[in-house]
C-alpha cells in the first residue's frame, strides 16, 4: 500500500527520520519498503504490509504507531469526536442481522442534511496522492477514513432504502445484483448481502450496490461500519473476482471495536465537509470482545530467541506496541490491544520482542545437538550411482518440463485408452502444458529436435517423476536415456553400464509383449523394442522410438531411448549391493564362431555355451554379429569370445580345450546350427 | 685363426668409431654383424669345426660379437639413433581427438553441494510425493481452506482425487516435513530439496515448475540463535565466502516468528553493486520458528519441543552461483547451455 510521508508524520511526535532511512528501518522491524518516491512535498512510501497485520497496519494511523514504536517517539492518535445524536426528521432505520455468525459487529450512522460536493484540495490531493481518486466529499470521507484508521467504511442513500429496512444476510443461489462499478454479478450462496425490501442494495464487505449509492443530490446517509467474518468476505473475493480496499482488510479480519473509532473519525470530516446532523445510531454488538493476556518471562524468552533480554527491556518494547505490561520479576504479564489480533500465542510475542530489540543482536550459536551422524537415503544414494554412470558413459542431464500439451497427445500418437490415463491439470498455464508427463521420453525426443541442428550426436538422460492415472494417480521416478544416430546395441550397452554400476547382474532383455504394463506401445518401434527385466519383473524398456513421432518431429537421425523404473533399481541395488569375491585364477579366452538361422537369437546361443560349459564358463561375449552377402541366405554368423575360469585352481591348456570342444558339440548338435571351424 | 679373429676386431672397432653418421655405422654393422657379415660367417661355420677346437674358438668370436655389438650400440646412441627417429614427425599443433564428456545438470550439481554441506551439520535428505493432498500441502501448514494465507501459492490443481478430495501439485517441499514428521519422533534435522510448481506466468525469475529445499531443525532447544548459526553456516560454504545473514519480519502461517533472511551480497561483499541493487544485501529465502499448530498436526506436543523451518529455491541458488540470468534456462534442454556445467 502507498502511505504519505507527511500523512504518516501527522501522528508521530516531533520530527519523523527522513523517509530513506526510515525505509531502512521499517524492512528491518516492521514491513518491506519497496519504493521511496518524491512527490511534490511530499514523499510516497511503498509499504508491503504483511497479510496477518493487515488489520492493524494497512492505514496510516496504525503504520504512524509502529514508527513510533520503532523510533522511540510519541504517537498521536488520530481525532474521534464521540457522536451526540440530535432530533431529526427522519424515520428510524431498522437493521436486522440475519446472518450473525458472519456479523460480529453492525454499527451505522443516520446522518441527516448533508450536501454532496467536490472535497476540499486538502483531501484531494492527500488521496490522489496515495493513489485514490476524487469522487465528491461523501464518498472521499469513506476512503479518507479506511485510509486513515482501518476501518472500512460504506455509505447508503438513506432515501433510496425502501421502507427504512435493512436485513443483513446470506444470499441465496443465484441472486443477482447490480454494484458501483457497473457490472451485474450472479451469486453463489453464502455470500453476505444486504437487502431492504425485496432488493439486493449491498455486496456486504466487498462493494455496495448501485441501488442505493449516494449521487450529487443525496441529502441523509448512512455510514456503515461493519465488521464481516473474514472467510465469507474471501470467498466473495475469490468468487466474484473483485478485489477491492475494504475486501482486502475484511478477508484478513479487523478489530470490531474499530468500527466505532472509525465512525468518529468520519464525524470530524463532516464537521470540515458535507455537514449534516447524526439522528441515529445503530450498534449490533452482542459479544464484546475482551481483551487477551499472555505471559512470558525473561528466561523463556532468552531460550526462544537466544539471547537475553532484560524484564524492563521486554517491557519497553511492548508498551509503545500498544501492551500493557506489568511485571513481576522476571515474569511479564501482557494485555494485547484488541486490534492486534494476530497476537494470540506466546510465540506472537516473541516475535514482537525479537524485531523490535532487534535480529540482528542475536548471536548466532550453533545448536547444542547430537552428534549422531545423518541416517542415508537409500533411494537418493542409488539415484546419484545411476547419474553418475550414466555421466561417466559420456550422457548430459536434461530437466525437462513436468508438463505435456494438447498437441502431444497427438504427436506421440497416443490412443484415446493411453489418453485417457493421462494425469489433466485443471487450471493449465497452457494449452502446452495441459497434462502431467506419463513418460521421460516424449519431452526428451522434443530435446532431440532442438538441439539437432547444434549436435550430429545427442546423448542425453533426465531422471525425474512421471505420472499415470488409472483409477489411482501413479507417481514414479524414471530414469531416461536417449541417443541418436546409434544403433540399439549401443544403449544395450549403455544400461548393462549401469546395471552393473548398481550391482545389479541378472538383468535381461526379453521381447517385447503386446501389452506393456508400462510403456505406451505406440512410442516404440515396434519390432526394435526389449523389456528390460530382472527375474520376471519388468523395470524398463528399451528401443528405437517410433519412425512415425520422429518424421513428425522432423527428426533425421535415429534415435534410441530407455526408460527404467527408478524406484524399482534401487531396490534390486540395495539387495545385490554384497560383495562378490573374484577368482585369483586366471581366465582362459577362446573364441567360437558359428553359423545360425537369421531368427536365432543370440541369448539362445548364450543359454546352450553356459549349459554346456557348467559353472567353469565364467562369462560370454558377443563381439560380432553379421548377415550379408558372404554368409548363406537366411542364415547369421555369430562370433563369441567364452571365458573360462575357475575358483579353485589355474586351468590347464587341456581342461580348457575340454569343455571348449565340449560346447562346440552340443552347438553343432543343433541340426540348422554349424560352428565355423 | 685366432689372429683373423683378433683383426677383424680392430678393424671392425676401428670402422664404427670412424663412422660419420648412422648411415656410415649401418653399413659397418652389415660388413661384420649383419646376416651376411664376416663375423656372422664365422660364427656359422662353427658347426663345421672339429669339437675340440670349436669350444674355446667359439667361446671367443662370441666375445667378439659382443664387444663389437656393445661398440656398435653405444656409437649409435653417440650419433642420436633412438626407437623412435624411425617413425615420421608428427604436427603437434593439430588439435587433439574430442572426448565426448557427459554433464550434470547445474541444478543436481548445485543441489549435491547443498546435500554435502547440510549433511556434514547432521541434516537428512528427504523427499516426498510432487503430486499432493490439501492436508499436507495446506491445511498441515496452518493454511486452511478459505483463508486469505492460501493465495500467497498459485496452485495448479488437477482432475484427480484421493479420497473424493482434489489433488494438487505440491507448491513447496513443506508437504516433505510433513510427512517426515508424522513418520519420525523428534529430534528431526532434515532438508527437503525437490521439485515444485506454481501457477503464475513465466519470466526470467519465474517458472511453473522450478526447484526448492526446505529445513527443519525440531528439539526440546532450539533458538532463533541456532537458526542464524545453522543458516549462516550454510551461505559460507556454499558461496566460499565470508557471508553475513540478516532477518527481518515477514509472515507464513507455518512459523512464528517468520523471517525473511537476506545475505550479503556475494559479489560486492555487501558493499552495494548493481546485483544487489545496491543494497548490499540479497533476499535469499524465508525461515521462521515452527508454528505449535504445525506441530500438533502431525501429533507432536509443542509444550516441549521447538524447531526452525527455512525455503529457498535452488533455482536461485544455482543462477546465483553460476551467474545464469534467467530461471528458463534450467527447463529448455538447451546441450549448449548444458555443456557447459
Amino acid at each position: 500500500m502507498l502511505f504519505s510521508y507527511s500523512w504518516l508524520s501527522e501522528y508521530v511526535k516531533g520530527t519523523m527520520l527522513k523517509p530513506d532511512k526510515l525505509a531502512d528501518l521499517l524492512s528491518l522491524r516492521s514491513f518491506e519498503v519497496e519504493g521511496v518516491e518524491k512527490k511534490g512535498s511530499d514523499w510516497i512510501l511503498d509499504i508491503d504490509v504483511l497479510p496477518n497485520r493487515a488489520h492493524d497496519a494497512l492505514n496510516h494511523s496504525g503504520m504512524a504507531r509502529e514508527i513510533a514504536a520503532i523510533t522511540q517517539k510519541e504517537f498521536i492518535p488520530f481525532v474521534q469526536k464521540k457522536a451526540k445524536v440530535e432530533k431529526g426528521s427522519l424515520k428510524p432505520l431498522k437493521v436486522t442481522i440475519q446472518a450473525k455468525a458472519q456479523v460480529p459487529r453492525y454499527i451505522s450512522y443516520v446522518i441527516e442534511g448533508i450536501k454532496v460536493e467536490p472535497s476540499p484540495k486538502w483531501m484531494r490531493d492527500r488521496l490522489e496522492s496515495v493513489g485514490i481518486n476524487s469522487i465528491n466529499n461523501i464518498v472521499d470521507i469513506t476512503n479518507y477514513v479506511m485510509l486513515e484508521t482501518g476501518q472500512p467504511l460504506h455509505v447508503f442513500d438513506y432515501d433510496t432504502i425502501r421502507d427504512q429496512k435493512m436485513l443483513v444476510r446470506l444470499s441465496k443461489k443465484g441472486e443477482k445484483i447490480e454494484i458501483l462499478d457497473g457490472k451485474n454479478y450472479t451469486l453463489a450462496p453464502g455470500l453476505l448481502v444486504i437487502e431492504d425490501k425485496g432488493r439486493l442494495i449491498d455486496l456486504a464487505g466487498v462493494m455496495g450496490g448501485k441501488l442505493s449509492a449516494v449521487s450529487n443530490t443525496t441529502k441523509n446517509i448512512i455510514f456503515q461500519a461493519a465488521n464481516f467474518d473474514p472467510s465469507t468476505i474471501y470467498k466473495a473475493r475469490k468468487e466474484l473476482g473483485i478485489i477491492t480496499e475494504a475486501s482486502t482488510i475484511y478477508a484478513s479480519g479487523i478489530d470490531s471495536n474499530l468500527g466505532e473509532a472509525g465512525l468518529e473519525a468520519a464525524l470530524s470530516l463532516l464537521k470540515k465537509t458535507g455537514g449534516g446532523k447524526v439522528v441515529q445510531i445503530i450498534d449490533i454488538y452482542p459479544k464484546k470482545e475482551t481483551s487477551r493476556k499472555l505471559n512470558v518471562s525473561v528466561s523463556e524468552v532468552e531460550e526462544f530467541l537466544g539471547v537475553k533480554i532484560s524484564a524492563a527491556e521486554i517491557q519497553r518494547i511492548l508498551t509503545p506496541l500498544g501492551f500493557s505490561v506489568s511485571k513481576k520479576g522476571d515474569s511479564l504479564s501482557a494485555t494485547v490491544p484488541s486490534r492486534r489480533i494476530d497476537v494470540s500465542i506466546v510465540e506472537d510475542i516473541m516475535e514482537e520482542i525479537g524485531r523490535m530489540y532487534g535480529y540482528e543482536k542475536i548471536p548466532a550459536v550453533f545448536p547444542s545437538a547430537s552428534l549422531l551422524p545423518p541416517e542415508p537415503n537409500l533411494d537418493l544414494f542409488w539415484q546419484e550411482r545411476v547419474r553418475n554412470s550414466l555421466l561417466e558413459a559420456g550422457f548430459t542431464e536434461v530437466y525437462s518440463y513436468s508438463f505435456i500439451g494438447e498437441k502431444d497427445k497427438e504427436l506421440f500418437q497416443y490412443s484415446l485408452k493411453d489418453a485417457k490415463t493421462l494425469v489433466e491439470v485443471t487450471n493449465p498455464t497452457s494449452q502446452d502444458f495441459k497434462y502431467l508427463r506419463s513418460t521421460l521420453i516424449e519431452n526428451m525426443t522434443k530435446a532431440v529436435e532442438k538441439n539437432q541442428k547444434n549436435f550430429s550426436k545427442i546423448k542425453i538422460f533426465e531422471m525425474g517423476k512421471v505420472f499415470s492415472n488409472k483409477n489411482t494417480l501413479k507417481e514414479r521416478t524414471m530414469v531416461s536415456g536417449v541417443l541418436t544416430a546409434e544403433e540399439f546395441y549401443v544403449l544395450k550397452g549403455v544400461v548393462d553400464f549401469m546395471l552393473e554400476r548398481l550391482g545389479i547382474s541378472d538383468a535381461w532383455y526379453d521381447e517385447h509383449k503386446a501389452t506393456p504394463e508400462q510403456s505406451r506401445v505406440s512410442l516404440w518401434n515396434s519390432k526394435r523394442v526389449a523389456e528390460i527385466k530382472v527375474g520376471q519383473e519388468e523395470i524398463g524398456f528399451l528401443g528405437e522410438v517410433s519412425k512415425g513421432i520422429l518424421s513428425k518431429l522432423k527428426i533425421t537421425e535415429k534415435v534410441v531411448a530407455f526408460q527404467i523404473d527408478m524406484d524399482k533399481l534401487a531396490t534390486l541395488a540395495s539387495e545385490e549391493s554384497e560383495w562378490q569375491p573374484t577368482s585369483k585364477y586366471p581366465a582362459v579366452i577362446r573364441d567360437i564362431a558359428l553359423l545360425v538361422p537369421q531368427d536365432v537369437k543370440v541369448v539362445d546361443v548364450l543359454n546352450a555355451v553356459n549349459s554346456a560349459g557348467a559353472k567353469l564358463v565364467r562369462d560370454v561375449d558377443l563381439f560380432d554379429m553379421y548377415e550379408g552377402k558372404e554368409i548363406e541366405a537366411g542364415m547369421k554368423s555369430m562370433a563369441f569370445h567364452v571365458i573360462y575360469q575357475s575358483d579353485e585352481k589355474t586351468l590347464t591348456g587341456k581342461e580348457v580345450d575340454a569343455i571348449h570342444l565340449k560346447i562346440i558339440k552340443s552347438l553343432n548338435d543343433n541340426p540348422s546350427w554349424e560352428v565355423r571351424e | 685363426m685366432e689372429n683373423n679373429l683378433k683383426t677383424l676386431k680392430n678393424t671392425a672397432e676401428k670402422g664404427i668409431k670412424q663412422a660419420k653418421n648412422l648411415k656410415d655405422l649401418d653399413g659397418v654393422f652389415r660388413l661384420y654383424l649383419g646376416r651376411k657379415g664376416e663375423l656372422t660367417g664365422i660364427l656359422r661355420s662353427l658347426k663345421d669345426m672339429p669339437s675340440k677346437e670349436r669350444s674355446a674358438f667359439g667361446k671367443e668370436a662370441n666375445e667378439v660379437r659382443q664387444v663389437l655389438q656393445e661398440a656398435f650400440d653405444s656409437r649409435q646412441k653417440e650419433l642420436g639413433w633412438s626407437n623412435e627417429t624411425q617413425e615420421g614427425s608428427i604436427d603437434v599443433t593439430a588439435p587433439g581427438q574430442k572426448i565426448q564428456a557427459g554433464h550434470l545438470h547445474p541444478i543436481t550439481q548445485t543441489r549435491r553441494k547443498v546435500e554435502e554441506i547440510f549433511g556434514s551439520m547432521g541434516f537428512v535428505v528427504a523427499d516426498g510425493p510432487e503430486v499432493e493432498d490439501e492436508w499436507h500441502n495446506f491445511d498441515a501448514l496452518n493454511i486452511p481452506a478459505g483463508h486469505p494465507a492460501r493465495d500467497l501459492w498459485d496452485t495448479f490443481w488437477l482432475k484427480a482425487e484421493i479420497n473424493k478430495k482434489p489433488l494438487l501439485l505440491r507448491t513447496h517441499t513443506s508437504p516433505v516435513q510433513i510427512r517426515y514428521m508424522q513418520e519420525h519422533k523428534p529430534p528431526i534435522r532434515i532438508i527437503a530439496p525437490g521439485r515444485t510448481f506454481r501457477y503464475e506466468a513465466t519470466d526470467a525469475g519465474h517458472e511453473i515448475n522450478f526447484y526448492q529445499v526446505e529445513g527443519l531443525m525440531i528439539d526440546e532447544n532450539i533458538s532463533v540463535a541456532n537458526f542464524k548459526a545453522v543458516i549462516q553456516e550454510f551461505f559460507k560454504r556454499f558461496f566460499e565466502k565470508d557471508v553475513t545473514i540478516r532477518l527481518r519480519p515477514s509472515y507464513f502461517p507455518f512459523t512464528e516468528p517468520s523471517f525473511e533472511v537476506d545475505i550479503s551480497c556475494v559479489l560486492c561483499e555487501g558493499k552495494g553493486c548493481s546485483s544487489c541493487e545496491h543494497t548490499g544485501w540479497f533476499e535469499m529465502l524465508g525461515a521462521g520458528m515452527v508454528h505449535p499448530k504445525v506441530l500438533k498436526a502431525v501429533g507432536y506436543n509443542p509444550k516441549n519441543l521447538r524447531g526452525f523451518a527455512f525455503g529457498m529455491g535452488m533455482d536461485r541458488l544455482a543462477m546465483m552461483k553460476y551467474k545464469i540470468p534467467d530461471v528458463r534456462m534450467f527447463f529448455a534442454s538447451d546441450l549448449k547451455f548444458l555443456k557447459q556445467f
